[in-house]
C-alpha cells in the first residue's frame, strides 16, 4: 500500500514532493528535472493534457499536491517513451506518470480524463488474473460495462463494426476464454506479490 | 549468422497472438524457420501486463507476471527469448533488466514466484524478433531468402513506439536502431523487394491503449499517420507492432466519419511482407487473410496453395 499524503487537503504541501519522491516509481529521479520543457515539446498527445509533464514535475516541487492529483496529465500519457529517450536528465517521465495515474486512483482521487483509464486498467488486470491471459474480447465488454448499461450499449453499437470485422477474420474467438493451464500458480504467485507490496 | 546456421531461441507469442494479431504471430511462425531461427514456445505462458497492468493490478504483481513467463523459459535452458509484439518485449525486456539490476525487486519477485514454485535468477536475455533480425541475422540473408520479390509494391513503414523505445539504442537492447528515425523497417521492405516511400511518421504515437479505450482522445494521431501515408502514394502501411497494426486499420471508418475522409489502407505486418516474398503461402504462412482491409496488390502477389 501507498504511504498516505503526509497532509491532505492543503493547497501547498512542501512535504508532498518528498511523498512523490518517495513513493512513486521513479519519483527519486524526479530531483535531477531542469525543467528544459523537451518532455513536453515532444509529447504527442500534449494538447490533451491540462500541464504536460515539465509543468507538472515542477507543480510537485512546489507542493501543488490538490491540483498534481486531480491533473489529467498522467491519464493522457500514452507511454510512447517519446519524453524518456529525449531527456537529457534521464528522468523515467513516462514510468512516473503512469505510476502517478495509480497513486491517484488508489488514494481516491478522480482525477480528469482518468475514469476511462482506471475503468480499463481493472477490466485488464481481472482478465489477467482471472485467466492468466487478456480475453481482448471480454476485457472490452467489462470495461464498457463498467459505465452502466446504456453507456455499455452505446459503445458496443459504435464499434460492433469492428467486431464483426474481426470476429470474420478469426481475430475475435467465439467461446471460452483463453487461459493459462496452471491458473491456481498464477493466482497463488500474483496474491503472493501484492501481500509483498502492501507490507512495503 | 553464417548460412544454414540454425539458432534456437524461446519464443514468447503474448496475448494479441491469439486474437487481434494472428496474423503476426502466424506470419513470423512461418518465416523465423526460413532464416534460420526455430522457435520453442514458453510453455503455459501468461500475459505480460501490457501498458496498464501495473496500474490495475499494481507494481510487483505486474514485474510478477514477467517472472513467471522467464521461469518457464528458463526451464527449457539459457537459450534467448524472443517475443514479436511490442508492448510484450517492453514488459518482459524492462522486467528481466529490473531483476538483473535490483536485488530486492528480484528477492520480492523470486518470493512471489516460490508461491507458485517457480524461481527465476535473471540469467536469460530477452530480445525483440526485429532486432534478432538486425543483428544475428542480417538484411543481406533476408534477401537471399526471397523468391518471389514485392515488385512495385508502394510500403509506408510505420514502426510506432516501443519496438524501439525505450530499449533500441540500449547495450542490452541490442542497439540495433535509433529512436527516433529507425531505418530496419524500410530495410525489411526493401529486401523483400518492395518500395520503402519516404515516411516521417515513422515514430508517431497511434494513440496505444489509450486509443483502445478512449478513440475520441485519439484518432487525430491515427489520422496523421494514414495522411502521410496516402500522400506518399503507399499501397500498403507495414508494421512491427499489434496494437499499431490493430489500432491504425480498424479505426479508419470512425476516422472518415469524424474528419469526412475516405481512407482505406491496408495495414499489415512486416512478417506478412516477407512470407509472400519468401514466396510462401499467401494465407497459410502469410495469414493475408485476416486482414480487414485487404491489399489487391498484394494479394495478386502472393502465391497460393503452394
Ligand atoms: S525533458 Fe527531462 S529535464 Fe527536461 S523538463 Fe522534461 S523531465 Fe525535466
Ligand atoms: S510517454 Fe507519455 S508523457 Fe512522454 S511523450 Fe509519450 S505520451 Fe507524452
Amino acid at each position: 500500500m501507498t504511504a498516505p499524503l503526509p497532509n491532505p487537503g492543503k493547497k501547498y504541501d512542501l512535504d508532498f514532493a518528498r511523498w512523490v519522491y518517495d513513493n512513486v516509481n521513479g519519483g527519486d529521479k524526479m530531483a535531477l528535472c531542469m525543467q528544459c520543457g523537451v518532455c513536453s515539446g515532444s509529447c504527442p498527445i500534449g494538447t490533451n493534457m491540462d500541464h504536460g509533464p515539465r509543468k507538472l514535475f515542477m507543480m510537485i516541487r512546489a507542493g501543488m499536491q490538490e491540483a498534481v492529483m486531480t491533473s489529467n496529465t498522467p491519464a493522457n500519457c500514452t507511454s510512447c517513451y517519446r519524453c524518456v529517450v529525449r531527456c537529457p536528465r534521464s528522468v523515467p517521465v513516462t514510468y512516473i506518470l503512469q505510476d502517478l495515474l495509480a497513486k491517484q486512483a488508489e488514494l481516491g482521487y478522480r482525477a480528469k480524463d482518468s475514469n476511462e483509464n482506471i475503468a480499463f486498467a481493472k477490466s485488464f488486470w481481472w482478465s489477467a488474473r482471472a485467466f492468466g491471459r487478456t480475453d481482448e474480447r471480454l476485457v472490452t465488454a467489462k470495461y464498457y460495462w463498467s459505465f452502466g448499461p446504456a453507456e455499455f450499449w452505446k459503445r458496443s453499437m459504435e464499434n460492433l463494426k469492428i467486431a464483426l470485422g474481426f470476429i470474420k477474420k478469426g481475430r475475435m474467438h467465439i467461446g471460452m476464454p483463453h487461459s493459462v493451464k496452471d491458473k491456481k500458480g498464477l493466482k497463488a504467485i500474483l496474491d503472493k506479490a501484492r501481500e509483498i507490496e502492501s507490507r512495503g | 549468422m553464417s548460412d544454414n546456421k540454425k539458432v534456437r531461441m524461446t519464443y514468447y507469442p503474448g496475448c494479441s497472438s491469439q486474437g487481434s494479431a494472428r496474423h503476426l504471430d502466424e506470419s513470423l511462425r512461418a518465416v523465423l524457420p526460413e532464416m534460420g531461427v526455430e522457435i520453442d514456445d514458453i510453455a503455459d505462458w501468461n500475459c505480460c501486463g501490457a501498458s496498464v497492468g501495473h496500474i490495475g493490478g499494481g507494481q510487483l504483481p505486474n514485474l510478477s507476471l514477467t517472472g513467471r513467463n522467464l521461469a518457464k523459459a528458463r526451464e527449457r535452458g539459457t537459450q534467448d527469448v524472443i517475443t514479436g509484439c511490442a508492448a510484450c518485449y517492453l514488459n518482459t525486456h524492462g522486467g528481466n533488466e529490473k531483476i538483473k539490476a535490483d536485488v530486492k525487486k528480484k528477492a520480492q519477485v523470486n518470493e512471489a514466484l516460490a508461491a507458485g514454485d517457480l524461481k527465476y535468477d535473471g540469467d536469460l536475455k530477452v530480445r525483440h524478433v526485429c532486432e534478432v533480425l538486425v543483428n544475428d541475422v542480417g538484411v543481406d540473408k533476408i534477401k537471399d531468402r526471397v523468391k518471389n520479390p514485392l515488385t512495385g509494391l508502394k510500403v509506408a513503414g510505420y514502426v510506432g513506439c516501443q519496438t524501439v523505445r525505450p530499449f533500441a539504442q540500449t547495450q542490452a537492447g541490442g542497439e540495433y536502431d535509433s529512436y527516433d528515425d529507425p531505418n530496419f523497417l524500410d530495410d525489411f521492405t526493401e529486401a523483400c523487394g518492395a518500395t520503402a516511400v519516404p515516411f516521417q511518421n515513422k515514430t508517431s504515437c497511434c494513440g496505444g491503449s489509450v486509443a483502445v479505450m478512449s478513440p475520441d482522445r485519439t484518432l487525430h494521431l491515427i489520422k496523421n499517420i494514414l495522411e502521410e501515408a496516402k500522400e506518399a502514394g503507399a499501397d500498403v502501411i507495414s508494421t512491427p507492432c499489434p496494437l499499431c497494426q490493430t489500432n491504425v486499420e480498424m479505426y479508419q471508418d470512425q476516422i472518415n466519419a469524424k474528419y469526412g475522409t475516405d481512407y482505406k489502407i491496408p495495414v499489415v505486418f512486416y512478417s506478412q511482407l516477407m512470407a509472400v516474398a519468401f514466396g510462401m503461402d499467401g494465407d497459410k504462412d502469410a495469414a493475408l487473410q485476416r486482414n480487414t482491409n485487404a491489399s489487391d496488390k498484394l494479394d495478386k502477389l502472393a502465391k497460393r496453395g503452394g
